[in-house]
């Protein structure tokens, strides 16, 4: 007889491991069939493009480059991620693999193995598109260190608040349209914030006690809280 | 023999405002199979994912006890396993594949040898390295069966098994319902005369 195997080896279950497992199988999918990196690249890299060339080094003056860069490659960065990380849940929808992720997985840990796959893509996304702005742009920055730490803290708030909204339209008709506007309120203080930051940043204007950084930190721990109380409302029926 | 008793009380199922059943009840324990017909849009399925907790219903309730404790409605996903129509796999994955994030993602341990015993008890061994989007139909349902059985559940919701499976695959359900009656608890929900016949009771939601 059997029983009691299974319930011995549930017992060992952690929400980490859960979201560790849907992780790993949302990378393998994606390296498959590349549905979210693709639109989210290809956004970015002809955006990056289209400025770098129209914008290019030469034709703002000196004293705006900081505050206009920021709102650039915030911009460039924010609708790149809106093109592509709904796609998380979207995709789980469109294949009908939803119901059986309901069965088999723990709200919570979906919600975190989804987050984790976003800022994944967010951290690729901010490895190719930081760099190459600033070369192309010839994007003078005066405390790196605070720099990084703004695009950093910003890309997790940002993956927060993108995994969070693309959950809740997953299962709604226009969810292009659905996503990017409930996206765009929940992410407007967080891309004001990472714009002062990075203007900061480039400016030189003393970054005592990295005022930018820890707003973007709060938001982040805020945003995951309650989307981790959240998220089962909006996971069951 | 596990321990796990399913009662169901008084549910009913609205959909807008249309009735889909009501009043419907039944207690079911270690051993017992009990089958659920009804015509097309009679809320069969409806029923199974209501005892499964993927829908609310509109009144009553589904309880599972083990080892006469209760268990709570968000831990119940562990202690069953299910095969629908609706339920798809991960196309783009490997059957072994999908087996190893199901075995991961419930906290059963993977064990390779497990699972191709299992992809063997239904005839998919040779295609465990083949992507599931290029399974047939037949080829999917029997991975779903593997799916449902990867943990050993103690209740087994069967919609409509048989679908897509040619005879062999219906022997193999066959085989899977007798075997599962020494462990736990099977529901049917199916209008195939030979898949009802499995149970030892019917309910029929047309009546």
């Amino acid at each position: 007889m059997k029983s009691g195997r299974w319930i011995t080896q549930t017992e060992s279950s952690t929400y980490l491991n859960e979201a560790m497992a849907i992780w790993l199988r949302d990378l393998r999918s994606e390296f498959r069939t590349r549905y979210a990196i693709n639109a989210i690249l290809m956004f970015a890299v002809t955006t990056l493009i289209a400025v770098s060339f129209s914008i290019g080094a030469f034709r703002i003056g000196e004293a705006e480059k900081p505050f206009l860069y920021a709102v650039l490659l915030w911009i460039i960065l924010v609708f790149s991620a809106l093109s592509g990380l709904s796609r998380s849940f979207v995709k789980e929808e469109e294949a009908g693999t939803m119901d059986v992720l309901r069965l088999s997985a723990r709200p919570q840990a979906v919600f975190l193995g989804k987050l984790f796959f976003n800022l994944t893509l967010l951290g690729a996304l901010e490895l190719i598109i930081v760099p190459s702005f600033i070369l192309l742009m010839e994007y003078e920055i005066q405390f790196p260190g605070f720099f990084a730490a703004m695009t950093i803290s910003a890309g997790l708030g940002l993956g927060a608040g993108t995994t969070i909204v693309a959950a809740m339209i997953a299962q709604a008709s226009a969810r292009g349209a659905l996503f990017s506007a409930l996206s765009f309120p929940l992410l407007f203080p967080l891309m004001i914030t990472a714009i002062k930051g990075c203007e900061r940043a480039a400016v030189g204007m003393d970054p005592a006690g990295w005022p930018e950084v820890r707003i973007a930190v709060a938001y982040v721990i805020i945003m995951i809280i309650m989307s981790l109380f959240l998220f089962p409302l909006i996971w069951e029926e | 023999m596990s321990t796990c008793y399913l009662k169901v009380s008084n549910l009913c199922k609205y959909y807008s405002s249309t009735l889909l059943f009501k009043e419907i009840s039944f207690k079911l324990g270690p051993g017992e199979i009990l089958g659920i017909t009804g015509w097309n849009g009679s809320g069969k399925s409806t029923l199974l994912r209501i005892i499964a907790g993927l829908v609310r219903p509109s009144a009553g309730q589904v309880e599972m006890s083990y080892k006469d404790e209760s268990i709570p409605k968000d831990s119940r996903r562990k202690f069953l396993g299910m095969v629908a129509p609706a339920l798809a796999l991960y196309e783009e994955l490997t059957a072994l594949e999908n087996m190893e994030f199901f075995c991961r993602v419930r906290g059963v341990s993977y064990d390779r040898k497990h699972c191709l015993h299992i992809m063997e008890r239904v005839g998919l061994t040779e295609h465990a390295h083949k992507m599931c989007r290029n399974y047939s139909s037949g080829m999917k349902q029997r991975l779903k069966l593997v799916q449902a059985l990867l943990h050993e559940p103690p209740l087994l919701l069967l919609d409509e098994p048989g679908c897509n499976l040619d005879s062999k695959g219906i022997r193999i359900v066959e085989e899977i319902t007798s075997e599962q009656r020494r462990f736990g608890m099977t529901v049917i929900a199916s209008n195939e005369k030979r898949e009802v016949d499995y149970a030892d009771r019917v309910i029929n939601l047309s009546e």
